[in-house]
């Protein structure tokens, strides 16, 4: 009888031996019309194509990359290709990607559910400053699970850098940690994260089902550094060269310290193919500014990979000149 | 910068030691799909996604809608149609889900098949012998059950027969878990056939 699983085991042998490289194809494009911050009408379409590329060893670990031709949304764009500057690693049991990787830098921060038209497009402009200057560069990222906690260590290396880094020189260095477990019928998740320049960032959220749908509430605390920038006008003279003033004004953060952000979002669905959104997130930042920012957003699958959208977000506090107010958009987006 | 470096090395040793082993797929990619179900797969914060990554995902999703199934595209002049009265032919749907179809017939891709009924959902292989085990031989069935590409939405049982005395009997041994990995092959190719 012995005999009879190993058979058996040589013809389920077949399905886990069957290792092959891979390379798939997938994309979107997205086109709507938005009402931003100031009134003004716009049409704005996006598109993008990835191409992955994976194997799987004849031991089960997946190896991938991919490249990407994208043409951007947020503003008046040519195609422009990307991608391709970092590899992940899958065992099954770990995920681990290696090269240009960006880490969390605003755990727990939650409130936002519109799209990239109104989010990107509608020309909001806040003073409250949140998130590291620089969260991305070439490192590491490693998930796992330990029971049922789902944990991710990052480590950055040098965030000037993508996917090529002197290591032994390098000094701009970022690490992060992260955790999801469940507990009783809530879902927590908190992280932190420090980069080298001395911003450090901390933060939970809260996850349960709520009625009909899910609600998730959190708290991020971010302690960051000033941003300043060189602001000015300039022309060039024949007689003198290059002549102007130049200030350096701050942006959105004028001292060192600690930005606060509290966020919950309500998502349910209505039908099989229809789900609602809302979100609302509360942000103060150590220069005493503050906003206060309302999302909603309403989505419907037309089948064969589009979607319609209907999406409004609405920024008040302290803002950039025409930078507050209410953007509404709607559009399509279709899958490939 | 090298101390840190070792540091994140030894953590991600120990991590992966509490977790089961680095080829133990359960816990991780369970786990994952909660956290799929919870903040979006999107938006999963333990997910690596560069901004065009995260902007197809994010389409898809709206696709799929809140069931998670990309279904066939809205027939306007059917509604249309509907609304006015017109037509009225009964359309005979099949239950069989197409992904789950297509990817049973991937699997089983390596055999000859004795019956495939789409309508049914059934496939059937025949006989499959070893040359080094010649007094052996078993076959696979594959049933799908529902439209829906859902986890209990196909059912695999391995038939195994033994020759005694020139007469082929009955296996009376349990091949749940040889089960289980064809149903879970079978799922996870459905899944990346419906995810391009």
């Amino acid at each position: 009888m012995k005999k009879l699983s190993y058979l058996v085991s040589a013809v389920a042998a077949v399905f886990a031996a069957n290792a092959h490289a891979d390379v798939s194809v997938s994309g979107s494009a997205d086109i709507g019309y938005l009402s931003d911050v100031t009134g003004d009408g716009r049409i704005s379409m996006g598109s993008g194509v990835v191409f992955g590329l994976s194997t799987t060893t004849a031991n089960g670990i997946g190896m991938s990359t991919g490249l990407s031709v994208t043409v951007d949304q947020d503003a008046d764009n040519a195609a422009a290709a990307g991608g391709g500057q970092s590899m992940t690693f899958t065992t099954g049991g770990a995920t681990i990607v290696v090269g240009d990787v960006e880490l969390g830098d605003t755990p727990g921060s939650v409130g936002g559910t519109v799209g990239n038209l109104v989010g990107d497009v509608g020309q909001f402009d806040s003073d409250v400053r949140t998130g590291f200057k620089d969260d991305d560069g070439t490192g590491v990222t490693l998930s796992t699970a330990a029971g049922a906690a789902t944990i991710t260590v990052g480590y950055i290396m040098n965030d000037n850098t993508n996917n090529s880094v002197n290591i032994t020189d390098a000094t701009d260095t970022m690490s992060s940690f992260s955790v999801s477990m469940p507990m009783g019928n809530f879902s927590i998740s908190a992280g932190i994260a420090d980069h080298d320049n001395g911003e450090t960032a901390s933060g939970a959220s809260v996850s349960a089902a709520m009625g009909a749908g899910t609600l998730t509430v959190g708290y991020s605390n971010q302690t960051l550094n000033l941003t300043s920038t060189a602001s000015g006008t300039y022309s060039v003279s024949a007689a003198s060269g290059l002549v102007g003033s130049a200030a350096v004004t701050d942006t959105d953060l004028a001292v060192n310290g600690d930005s606060e952000v509290i966020g919950a979002t309500y998502s349910m669905s209505l039908d099989a193919d229809t789900s609602i959104a809302v979100g609302y997130q509360s942000a103060k930042d150590a220069d005493s500014d503050s906003t206060t920012r309302f999302d909603i957003s309403l989505s419907r699958s037309l089948g064969g990979g589009a979607s319609v959208y209907l999406d409004m977000r609405t920024l008040n506090g302290d803002v950039d000149t025409n930078g507050g107010g209410t953007a509404m958009g709607f559009g399509t987006a279709v899958s490939f | 910068m090298f101390f840190r470096v070792i540091v994140l090395i030894l953590m991600s040793f120990s991590f992966i030691s509490c977790s089961k082993g680095p080829l133990n797929s359960s816990n991780h990619q369970a786990n994952m799909e909660k956290l799929d179900k919870i903040y979006g797969k999107c938006k999963n914060p333990h997910r690596q996604y560069k901004p065009i990554e995260r902007k197809v995902c994010e389409d898809k999703q709206r696709a799929a809608g809140p069931d998670g199934v990309v279904g066939d595209p809205i027939d306007i002049t059917e509604i249309i149609d509907r609304v006015r009265g017109v037509g009225g032919n009964t359309i005979a749907v099949s239950d069989t889900n197409n992904q789950l179809w297509d990817a049973s017939l991937q699997v089983l891709n390596g055999f000859s098949l004795k019956i495939t009924d789409y309508d049914g959902g059934y496939i059937e292989t025949n006989w499959i012998n070893s040359s080094n085990l010649p007094d052996q031989r078993c076959l696979i069935k594959s049933h799908i059950t529902s439209q829906e590409l859902i986890s209990t939405g196909v059912k695999v049982k391995i038939i195994c027969e033994k020759l005694v005395n020139d007469e082929w009997y009955l296996s009376s041994e349990s091949f749940v878990n040889d089960e289980k990995k064809l149903t879970l092959k079978i799922l996870e190719t459905a899944q990346t056939l419906a995810n391009t």
